[in-house]
């Protein structure tokens, strides 16, 4: 049971904007960390084990790749390590790759953990509140990518048993591309012609057409929502006041801990394992009740 | 007052000479079951058409029809999309959206109804019909029938007063078939629904019926109860094409000279034959001279699609003898498909292998492989087709094959002859019906002259009449010496033309043997005849071993 | 796929740095630049490095430079130096001795890597562009005139008189007349 996942589709979708928008363009330390903190959190409660281990393996490789490269393509900062070829390699670039290192990788984790929660229904239902007839032609195009698929895949294994163009040289190949194209062309014109009848004759076209949708507005969203709204107001808000600012040249700036200062953290720091929370409440909450049966 | 009345109804296609529909005059009244049925090209998908406006075909339109006293061509636009239904034959192309509750949904957002009743009559409907486990699916995971059914389901959430349904199990397997039928008779019975039903399957539709109408070139020939359409239909014509399309029971009630009202169904056909005849035991004699040479062998063959997914072939033994019809029976996903394309090299085996005359498969190459040797006729016959004119189409491989010109012209005709398509070679093999593009296909295989050919399904979606001409062809073919391999779900078709019939279940080969022998024994999986008969006759399986065992009494 | 994409295009890159010729050096070793000694018969410019109008524009100036380790009191970051003029020396060459020697913060873009075919000055002293102010960056003046070349195409000769000056307000400050292109 995921019980994130099951939030209305508006209060997903607010929470993921202001988490990314939070962890783009505040680039204070420790909210990048925060926010890469809970994107793995998230993600890894989400999928299988196996999966986040080999997808966190890959994404620490391309964390060094960038920390690392940042140094040797910018020059600023006023701690110098080496001079590479007369160019000075700074302590603060290298610190500021580090940086954007955690915000690319957090981004990464966030969308990883988004995909696997706004299935095509929900971003249908979002847009289809903007604009209606998009989500009608989005939900039909998700219907017919995988039929074109399909029928591409017979097509082909079909035009392999003609034995026509079916050697591996270059000029067959692109050949047998042509012709199992032509074919699926041919092929989607009929099945739109259908399609388009299937439609009229369920009255499409006429009048005052509605919007159906499965997703209902509970008392949890609200609560959600009211939770991710204030923290981001309050944020922002601070942000303002000055207090998430950090800069990174010439100097890397001093980072005091304080009592106050850690009560403004530990609000992002909601914010961004807010789901985390969500799932573990919830599972313990379910088991609580098993152990009742 | 009829709900539906068609007056003098006259159609013409723009550019045709001769009208497709000619002075029909038809009346249907509230609550009634109409079959119609009739060859193809007969008119009887433009009648339909007709009859829902948004369908309607351009042309020359003369005539009335009325749907409760209102001309349909006058009807307010909401109630002509609600009140007529309108279920096309092939499930996968009526569908639109990508998640069956949006399918649903999809008629009620259209009559712009208001959230909270799309779900009260999207959950009633879906309940009704079976599919709330599927509600929350992609459309394209459901199976044939689940389909057919969701676009029944997404046109009765509209409430029409009026169901029309052209061909609608045409591309489904018999029991998915049985299921939809089943379903709708469930909707005019408890409903009161009024249907009315294009379809060749006569077998299980007619005892719902409450009156069939037979259409021959775009007349109303017959119209008639159910009861009484065999009687008519002979006296008529005794050697008329449609008789075939008729279910076994009155075919074989006439054919033993009985006339009047048949029986319709196989207890009312098992009645009849035992009020008239008796039962008799005899000796299977079958002329068993099969050609010993073997055309295509598999060794311990195992498939999976893939690496985590269990086996759909497991440990599969089968030797296919040179020259023999062989038919391979099994369910919906039993792996016969996947047994087919591993015999055609299309699918690889992970384990065991796989010989064709004697060689194995992966030593062959491509071009070796597939010309003058193996063919495959795939289950949908549009995928063959890639130019815009059969023509055409069959010139490109006979070009690749290295014929010239004048060869091209001549073999095209030679197969067009043979097939009886000539007429269609200048059309577009889409424009073509089901039987037509089957056989078209077939005629671009057999260009490539092959040994052995192999047919996924080659009796789905075409009527009665093309079916005897297929197995005419098929039986051609074999006594010219190619081995033939089927892999179908039509009982029918496979007691009537097959060597040998082999049922594929559980991903292995678990039972082969000749059709007589193999429907004889089985008690479920058997053809109609054999279920009617089995009482009376040991080895009856097909309608003409019946009719001969019991004319040998006459005697 | 995607990660042996990401994987050689790591290897490519390694390998382009080192065949690019790699040369690391510590900062003392780097530091210790020989400077020509003048002598009687060598020829000289004289270069001045200064960033007074900033002085002016205090509230523009990007908070983390508001210290007198970046921008002195008097705006003058190198006081007019005189230097030896090696043969076929530019501006470019003269500033980054000058600012090595003085062990002065330089960040440029090479000549080879923007479409003016001339190297340019991105900060000196932790002075960037932008760094005061969307209109701030570097100039350069020789003889108290703006060339019209990028500093890496100017040649010098004897006695030239360099200063590199920093504008807030693109050159209009320093007494520029803004070309309007």
């Amino acid at each position: 049971m995921k019980s994130f996942v099951s939030t209305h589709p508006v209060v997903l979708f607010l929470y993921y904007i202001s988490v990314v928008f939070m962890t783009m363009f505040m680039m204070h330390p420790a909210i990048l960390i925060l926010s890469l903190l809970g994107a793995l959190l998230f993600f890894f409660m989400l999928g299988p084990t196996k999966q986040f281990l080999r997808d966190t393996g890959f994404y620490l490789f391309v964390f060094i790749l960038i920390a690392v490269t940042n140094p040797l393509f910018v020059h600023r900062g006023e701690t110098i390590l080496f001079f590479l070829n007369d160019n000075p390699v700074t302590k603060e670039a290298f610190v500021y790759g580090v940086v954007i290192a955690a915000m690319l990788v957090a981004i990464i984790f966030w969308s990883k953990s988004y995909t696997l929660l706004m299935t095509s229904d929900k971003f249908v239902f979002l847009f289809g509140k903007a604009i209606p007839k998009l989500s009608l032609i989005i939900s039909m195009a998700l219907r017919f990518i995988p039929l074109f698929k399909t029928q591409m895949k017979k097509v082909n294994n079909t035009q392999k048993t003609l034995g026509i163009y079916t050697s591996k040289s270059f000029f067959d190949r692109i050949l047998s591309g042509v012709r199992v194209f032509n074919s699926l062309l041919t092929w989607s014109l009929e099945n739109s012609i259908s399609q388009a009848d299937s439609m009229k004759s369920r009255g499409y076209g006429l009048k005052g057409r509605t919007n159906f949708s499965l997703f209902k507005w509970s008392s949890r969203d609200c609560r959600l929502l009211i939770v991710i709204a204030s923290i981001f107001i309050i944020v922002m808000y601070l942000n303002i006041k000055g207090v998430y600012t950090f800069n990174y040249y010439p100097v890397v700036s001093n980072f005091e801990f304080s009592i106050k200062h850690s009560f403004e953290l530990s609000i992002v720091l909601m914010l961004m394992i807010l789901p985390t929370l969500v799932e573990i409440k919830e599972n313990l909450q379910w088991r609580y009740y098993k152990s009742k049966i | 007052m009829a709900l539906l009345q068609i007056k003098d109804l006259t159609f013409t296609y723009p550019e045709a000479e001769k009208p497709v529909l000619d002075a029909i005059n038809l009346n249907i009244k509230q609550g009634e079951f109409v079959v119609l049925f009739g060859e193809s090209g007969s008119g009887k998908t433009t009648l339909l058409k007709l009859l829902k406006r948004e369908l309607t075909p351009h042309g020359e339109k003369n005539g009335t029809i009325t749907y409760d006293g209102i001309q349909v061509s006058e009807l307010t636009d909401r109630v002509s999309a609600s009140e007529i239904g309108y279920v096309m034959q092939n499930p996968e192309t009526q569908i639109v959206t990508d998640k069956v509750w949006h399918e649903l949904s999809f008629g009620l957002e259209n009559l712009g109804i208001k959230t909270p009743v799309i779900r009260r009559r999207v959950g009633e409907i879906a309940n009704f019909f079976g599919i709330h486990t599927l509600f929350r699916k992609n459309t394209t995971d459901l199976s044939g029938g689940q389909k057919q059914l969701l676009n029944l389901a997404a046109i009765m959430v509209m409430r029409p007063k009026v169901l029309i349904l052209d061909e609608p199990t045409s591309q489904l397997d018999p029991i998915a078939a049985t299921n939809f039928i089943n379903t709708l008779k469930m909707l005019n019975e408890e409903l009161g629904l009024t249907i009315i039903l294009v379809e060749h399957r006569l077998e299980e539709v007619l005892p719902l019926a409450d009156r069939v109408i037979l259409l021959e070139k775009g007349k109303l020939l017959l119209e008639s109860e159910p009861r009484l359409i065999g009687d008519k239909l002979i006296r008529l014509d005794k050697e008329h094409k449609m008789f075939l399309a008729l279910p076994t029971s009155i075919q074989v009630y006439h054919a033993l000279g009985f006339s009047g009202k048949s029986p319709l169904t196989i207890r009312e056909g098992r009645k009849f034959l035992a009020d008239h005849y008796e039962a008799t035991s005899s000796d299977l004699i079958e002329d068993t001279h099969i050609n010993k040479e073997v055309a295509i062998e598999l060794k311990e063959v195992w498939y999976r699609y893939e690496r985590d997914l269990p086996d759909v072939l497991a440990n599969v033994n089968l030797k296919v003898y040179k020259g023999e019809i062989l038919s391979i029976l099994g369910g919906n996903g039993s792996g016969k498909t996947t047994l087919l394309n591993v015999m055609s090299g299309v699918a690889k085996a992970y384990r065991g292998k796989t010989f064709v005359n004697n060689k194995q498969i992966k030593k062959y190459k491509t071009r070796e492989l597939y010309r003058h040797n193996l063919a495959v006729l795939p289950q949908d016959p549009q995928t063959i087709f890639i130019k815009s004119t059969l023509r055409e189409d069959y010139a490109e491989i006979m070009k690749v094959l290295g014929f010239n010109e004048s060869d091209i012209e001549r073999e095209t005709l030679k197969i067009a002859n043979e097939l009886s398509i000539t007429h269609l070679l200048d059309s577009h093999p889409y424009d073509l019906s089901g039987g037509e593009q089957q056989k078209a296909a077939l005629g671009k295989i057999l260009l490539l002259n092959p040994k052995i050919l192999l047919l996924d399904e080659p009796t789905k979606g075409i009527d009665a009449f093309s079916k005897k001409v297929l197995a005419e062809i098929l039986k051609k073919l074999q006594r010219e010496g190619l081995t033939l391999i089927l892999v179908t779900h039509d009982i029918e078709f496979s007691a009537l033309i097959s060597d040998r019939v082999g049922l594929f279940f559980d991903s292995e080969m678990i039972s082969l043997d000749t059709p007589i022998k193999f429907f004889s024994e089985n008690n479920f999986y058997t053809t109609a005849a054999s279920r009617m008969s089995r009482h009376l006759f040991d080895y009856t399986v097909t309608k003409n071993q019946i009719i001969k065992a019991c004319e040998y009494q006459d005697e | 796929m995607r990660k042996d994409i990401l994987i050689i295009g790591f290897v490519i890159l390694i390998i382009a740095v080192l065949f690019s010729g790699t040369k690391i050096q510590s900062v003392e070793d780097y530091y210790q630049t020989h400077v020509d000694d003048i002598t009687e018969d060598s020829e000289t410019i004289f270069i001045t490095i200064e960033a007074t109008t900033i002085l002016n524009n205090l509230d523009q100036l990007d908070p983390e430079l508001k210290d007198e380790k970046y921008v002195p009191k008097d705006g003058i970051i190198l006081a007019k130096s005189e230097y030896v003029l090696r043969k076929n020396d530019t501006v470019f060459d003269v500033l980054k001795r000058t600012t090595r020697h003085n062990k002065i913060h330089l960040d440029f873009q090479g000549a080879s890597e923007n479409s003016f075919k001339s190297a340019y000055i991105k900060g000196i002293n932790h002075i960037y562009e932008y760094s005061c102010g969307s209109l701030s960056g570097w100039m350069y003046e020789v003889n108290n005139k703006f060339p019209d070349q990028g500093l890496s195409r100017y040649k010098l000769k004897d006695g030239d008189e360099i200063a590199l000056r920093y504008t807030c307000d693109l050159g209009r400050d320093l007494g520029q007349e803004v070309k309007e292109y």
